[in-house]
């Protein structure tokens, strides 16, 4: 039902696109969550009109519905970014309901050769994820616009390049700190945890509950409720943006067992951070977490 | 004891704090669930009863999106709906079904707006899972006492009002007879309805209420034909219904160590509906002689 109404609001729009916001001349392209959306910004500049579909802080990006406007834009795009991973799958779904010869579609699973059983679908925190992504869209707009093809390049360079500050940053944070013990509340910064080294001790089904909306278990409650009494953990890594009773205690409990809370986000803060600057800030509250007990619980 | 029991009761299930929280909470509003549920039962209101259960569907989704705890929705939602319904027409046997439908489907339109907003204005993601299906495990300990005082008002209402509540729900003609302010008995039981449905909405979900409220109360007629004993047994059954099932739901943690169990609101549902199957299959109906001793003892 849902599918078929999609399938009709892209349909009527692929008859009857305006070309969605695109300024003339440029690439239109679509990003299904911001921080994809800064990145194709910053390999395409001048010669790209990005739309993110999800940039809402407040809002969860796994419970996101889609509204026709959006399904206009993607029916419109000649580059889509999506993260794949069941993550984004509306956009499959509009994607397919509106077929294209010309649309070019990065998913960035597919692009990263992670199969669907992957359990952990917030890959743009993996620090080896976002240069591949930007050699792809450089050769993405670089075959849309073949006279700009060096531009891209060079912007894909840059920007690679402009990631070392928080490569960097979790080196450091790794070499100072050994299996930093912490807990979580989602998978949300996984990836970036285990690049610095730490150690999450909250059991992956209880961060996969959360995630997905269900109840843990009271074991898996109990549990988590012990790493803060016990002082078993030196952080607790929370997703500022899927919060409820349940998550609301463990902050509390955390601050009254004077552990070092700090928020992470499913999509990237606006305004003012660009991927790197908010990747590397992330890095850098939990460094201050760890160094001197601070709490960041939003950026 | 404990020994003998251990092969029943896997390790850790006295000392786990949600499992405390959930043997207090659940317990409480089963023994209320069953004494409200008894006078439902004899009243013919049903379906009233299971309809401010899914009415309050919207006061708990909104709550969620104002950030409180969903009980408070739920009784603000249910007392309106009660008074409304109360309003249109529910002591009209032929007025009763229109009014309870027509307010549901009022409610349930605003639970859908609710509930979307829930998902996609508000940082909640567990909303949808947690208002119909009930979150026992993760009640924080704090709500008890909020949850004693709701439970200490509906008992209470019943209790205060014993005699007269039993005659005019055998007879309403009979009640007017004697003398009996028959409307303000309703509209006072109808009070206690919403607030007992907004309990069990809070320890099995909305949706699932109605089973707690009725599903005792039920097989509680099936085994005796005195209100007063009928409604003792109900809260009994709803107790042991709830323990157990806050028990397997505990246990069936370790037969699926992978996803970490299964919801409690199934098991106190379905253990439920099995001691009503046995109630039937062991007490034949007796309608005839029902009829009158409960006239007798309320004479």
């Amino acid at each position: 039902m849902a599918a078929a109404g999609i399938a009709l609001i892209a349909l009527v729009s692929a008859c009857g696109a305006t070309g969605s916001q695109a300024a003339p001349g440029t690439i239109a392209v679509v990003a299904a969550e911001n921080q994809y959306g800064n990145v194709a910004a910053q390999i395409g500049g001048k010669d790209v009109s990005v739309t993110s579909i999800e940039s809402n802080p407040n809002t969860d990006p796994h419970t996101y519905e889609v509204s026709p406007s959006v399904a206009e834009d993607v029916g419109a795009a000649q580059v889509v970014v999506q993260n794949g991973l069941g993550y984004d799958d509306y956009m499959t779904k509009i994607e397919s309901a509106s077929p294209s010869q010309t649309r070019k579609v990065i998913n960035v699973q597919n692009l990263l050769a992670r199969p669907d059983s992957t359990p952990n679908p917030h890959l743009w925190y993996d620090p080896t994820t976002m240069p591949k992504v930007a050699n792809a869209l450089a050769a993405d707009y670089s075959a849309l616009k073949p006279a700009d093809a060096s531009y891209f390049t060079a912007n894909a360079t840059q920007f690679i390049a402009s990631l070392n500050p928080w490569l960097q940053a979790i080196a450091d944070f790794k070499a100072d700190n050994t299996r930093t013990p912490v807990a979580t509340t989602e998978p949300v910064a996984d990836y970036m945890l285990q690049a610095a080294g730490a150690d999450n001790l909250t059991p992956f089904r209880f961060q996969a509950d959360i995630m997905n909306g269900v109840d843990p278990s009271p074991q898996d409650i109990s549990l988590q409720d012990n790493l803060f009494a016990q002082h078993k953990v030196k952080v607790f890594v929370y997703n500022e943006q899927v919060t409820d009773t349940l998550t609301q205690t463990f902050i509390s409990d955390a601050h009254s067992a004077h552990i070092p809370v700090i928020g992470v986000y499913e999509t990237m803060p606006t305004p003012g951070f660009t991927y790197q600057s908010w990747m590397l800030a992330e890095v850098n509250a939990l460094q201050k977490a760890v160094a001197d007990g601070v709490s960041t619980q939003s950026l | 004891m404990a020994a003998s029991l251990s092969p029943l009761i896997e390790p850790g299930f006295f000392s786990n704090l949600p499992v405390q929280t959930a043997l207090v909470v659940g317990g409480v509003v089963a023994v209320v669930s069953g004494i409200v549920g008894t006078f439902t039962v004899m009243r013919g209101q049903s379906f009233a009863g299971h309809s401010l259960a899914d009415i309050g569907t919207a006061g708990g989704s909104a709550a969620f999106l104002v950030g409180i705890s969903p009980l408070f929705g739920f009784v603000a939602m249910n007392l309106m709906a009660a008074g409304v319904m109360e309003w249109i027409g529910i002591r009209r046997p032929r007025g009763r079904d229109l009014a309870t439908g027509i307010v549901l489907g009022a409610a349930l339109g605003l639970a859908a707006l609710f509930l979307y907003l829930d998902s996609t204005a508000s940082s909640t993601t567990g909303a949808t899972i947690n208002v119909l299906f009930g979150s026992i495990f993760t009640l924080p300990s704090s709500m008890v006492p909020v949850i004693a005082v709701f439970s200490v008002v509906a008992a209470g209402i019943v209790l205060a009002m014993y005699r007269p509540l039993i005659l005019s729900s055998i007879s309403s003609d009979l009640a007017t007879a004697q003398g009996i302010p028959v409307r303000l008995v309703g509209i006072g039981y109808l009070a206690a309805l919403a607030v007992a449905v907004s309990l069990s909405a809070v320890t099995i979900g909305a949706i699932l209420s109605t089973a707690l409220l009725v599903g005792p109360a039920a097989t509680a007629l099936r085994l005796t034909n005195r209100p007063g004993r009928a409604a003792a047994f109900a809260a009994v059954i709803g107790l042991v219904a709830t323990w157990l099932g806050v028990l397997l739901a505990y246990d069936s943690y370790y037969w699926f160590p992978t996803t970490g169990g299964w919801p409690v609101s199934f098991f106190v549902v379905t253990l439920i509906f099995l001691m009503y199957l046995a109630s039937q299959v062991r007490f034949r109906p007796r309608s005839g002689v029902q009829r009158r001793s409960t006239l007798t003892e309320a004479g």
